[in-house]
């Protein structure tokens, strides 16, 4: 009697391996027979390897310590002694200080800091001078860290090989053009440039040049765009006539609304105002303006060009459209600070590509923050796409005639994690994780910052390894995209696009 | 207190804990073999008074390493004793608190939080509280002396062990056979 269950145990123990094993399998060789391909090539991809050495150190200089000037420098494995004590006192430092040391030591040290406003720069020294990857925080090293007035001072001083512009937008092509005319190589934070007119000139100035150009759109590292790239170009979405693009926010700091730490000690003696302006239209000084830059036409195009820009860039690598033949836009300026400044909060616009057959729309608001990634409409599934890719099959599909119909499932779900295999495949319920953002990626087997990658690649260019992935011409189709949909609004008009002479005309 | 079951009540109470027994077991041993497994995103969209305590374990990835690591092996260990009839009290007892740990990851108080891992509708009473409640009528009814190991086990030392860890002497002695 006390052994009766044991037999059964026995059968039980060889009939649920079994199952197990089957049940694994059916879910591992499930993807490419699914998706009807022969092999995933881009998520076998190996980590670049390391190109510097003590001889071929690069001496980089960041103009703009804003919050995302600091975010760069951060991305190198320079931090504020401040962070690293939040993280400590937060209890987070034991997991926080191995994850920035699995990323490489790029040997690049940060010599000048250039910001127009005084605390800014203070700060961003002692970032420079906090370096956590690597033993560099020597007096020698250190007493080499210098402040830079202006930008000017920065581009052409022989201390300096290269710079990083992360300034506010207007300011980007005149600072990037001065800075490519002084032999340095730029790494510039997106959007490209304000206008058109700014982007031929900043094209020709690279375009003259030898040096190495980047533009932060990191997204270019992220494993979810490269494998959407891959997908498409091996024909699982079929014939795409329609992507949607979103961008949601819904509070005051997403409204570029923003009251920061040090924002009370901007002032006259603080701020070099003229600086500030660069070659924009005169004004008195307003630390409004200064510090909410984003809102205001004379430095920034708002959504359109802070929000869509980021998802119209994702959107080109995976499909290589590039620049529209027209665009029409509407939008409204209805919930903030309206009458006091220029940026609208709900924007819609229609791109046209008669090339590709296909049209592209932008819905974006600043009054709800409902996420919704961006949707490919193709003939055969329906890819959504952000850190993650979710594929719905199309109900009249013949690629996947044999796939069950669920509109409301995916049937291919990628969802990058550090805990899931080569094959990075888990279940829908991983949502949460990588959705939306632009931070870590997964690349061999690893959690890396997309940022660390993004400049990892400018710096190996440099260095004669490899090219970067957001040169100049990805740079400029993003910012002749974003303009034209800034005027169809400013203009109520469609706006079209001469190839051939790089011009627009207002329909 | 000495109990007397029938054939039909030891066979049933019997399956019962053996199927309690098979489903621990093959959760434990799909978690083992699979490899890839974790329970982070359980807990991190955890709902319910415990959902802070769930989520600062999710944050850690030493906690969480331990934790997959105790519920796989929790899961298969338990499994085995109730499929075996072995160390049964405890093994009902862990298997109890182990339950109860999911229940209270997503207590089907508030319907829609709750359904996230559910693929049922529920109300205070879902899967889990079922099979712990089940646990609770083999606590009060145990079969292990009679058709598991532990009929071998009477005068083992190590049950002396278990009977002080889970409170009080077993109550069940051997039924001499008629």
């Amino acid at each position: 009697m006390g052994i009766s269950t044991v037999p059964i145990l026995g059968a039980y123990s060889i009939g649920s391996t079994k199952n197990i094993l089957k049940v694994l399998d059916d879910r591992r060789v499930d993807s490419k027979r699914l998706l009807d391909i022969d092999q995933f090539d881009v998520m076998n991809e190996r980590l670049p390897s390391s190109t510097g050495n003590e001889q071929t150190r690069i001496r980089i200089g960041l103009i703009g310590n804003g919050w995302r000037g600091e975010s760069l420098l951060n991305s190198f494995g320079y931090f504020h002694p401040d962070y690293v004590n939040k993280m400590k006192t937060d209890g987070q430092y034991d997991r926080w200080l191995p994850y920035q040391k699995r990323h490489e030591n790029l040997y690049v040290d940060i010599t000048g800091i250039c910001d127009t406003f005084d605390v800014h720069a203070e700060r961003g020294i002692e970032v420079a001078r906090n370096n956590i990857r690597e033993e560099r925080n020597t007096p020698e090293i250190l007493s080499g860290i210098k402040r830079y007035k202006t930008y000017q001072d920065m581009i052409h001083s022989k201390d300096i090989d290269a710079v990083i512009v992360a300034t506010p937008d207007h300011s980007h092509a005149q600072i990037t053009i001065d800075a490519v005319k002084a032999g340095k190589h730029v790494y510039l934070e997106k959007p490209m440039c304000h206008s058109i007119e700014e982007a031929i000139e900043l094209k020709k100035a690279v375009n003259a040049s030898n040096i190495v150009f980047q533009i932060g759109h990191e997204n270019r590292q992220q494993m979810s765009y490269k494998l959407g790239r891959e997908l498409y170009r091996k024909g699982v979405l079929g014939d795409v006539s329609m992507i949607q693009t979103f961008t949601n926010r819904n509070s005051l700091f997403g409204a570029w609304i923003r009251e920061r730490e040090f924002d009370h000690l901007g002032n006259h003696q603080t701020i070099d105002w003229k600086g500030f302006l660069c070659n924009a239209p005169w004004h008195e000084f307003d630390s409004k303006r200064y510090f909410n830059w984003q809102r205001y036409n004379d430095y920034s195009t708002g959504m359109i060009g802070n929000d869509f820009s980021h998802t119209y860039d994702c959107v080109n690598q995976v499909f290589e459209i590039g620049i529209p033949e027209s665009v029409m836009a509407i939008g409204g300026h209805f919930f903030y600070n309206v009458g006091i400044d220029d940026l609208p909060d709900v924007f819609n616009a229609i791109f046209y590509y008669p090339d590709r057959a296909l049209t592209m729309t932008y819905d974006g608001t600043l009054k709800s923050g409902i996420y919704r990634q961006t949707k490919v409409l193709g003939s055969e599934a329906t890819m959504e796409i952000d850190r993650a890719i979710m594929l719905y099959k199309d109900p009249n599909s013949q690629r996947y005639k044999d796939v069950a119909e669920d509109p409301e499932e995916p049937f291919y779900y990628y969802a990058p994690n550090a805990r899931v295999g080569v094959d990075g495949i888990t279940s829908a319920t991983a949502t949460s994780y990588f959705k939306s953002g632009y931070g870590p990626t997964f690349i061999d087997g690893k959690v890396i910052d997309a940022t660390f990658l993004h400049l990892k690649e400018w710096i190996d260019a440099i260095r004669g390894q490899g090219k970067v992935s957001c040169g100049i011409d990805q740079g400029f189709e993003e910012t002749v995209t974003f303009c034209l949909a800034n005027l169809a609004y400013l203009h109520k008009k469609p706006i079209f696009w001469d190839k051939q002479n790089e011009q627009y005309f207002i329909g | 207190m000495e109990t007397k079951y029938s054939s039909r009540q030891i066979i049933t109470l019997t399956v019962l804990r053996v199927v309690i027994g098979w489903h621990f077991l093959y959760e434990g041993m799909f978690k083992y073999i699979g490899g890839v497994w974790s329970s982070r995103s359980f807990l991190l969209n955890s709902t319910g008074p415990l959902a802070p305590l769930f989520k600062m374990w999710a944050q850690s990835d030493k906690a969480i390493h331990y934790i997959d690591v105790l519920n796989i092996w929790g899961l298969i260990l338990i499994g085995l004793c109730l499929f075996l009839g072995l160390f049964e009290r405890p093994a009902k007892l862990l298997g109890i608190i182990l339950l109860s740990l999911y229940y209270f990851a997503y207590p089907p108080f508030s319907s829609a939080a709750a359904e996230f891992y559910a693929d049922g509708n529920y109300w205070i009473v879902d899967r889990n509280l079922i099979e712990i409640a089940s646990l609770l009528v083999l606590a009060s009814f145990p079969t292990s002396y009679r058709t598991g190991l532990d009929r071998f086990m009477t005068n083992y030392p190590v049950r002396g062990f278990f009977n002080n860890i889970t409170g009080g002497r077993l109550k069940n002695k051997l039924i001499p056979k008629k």
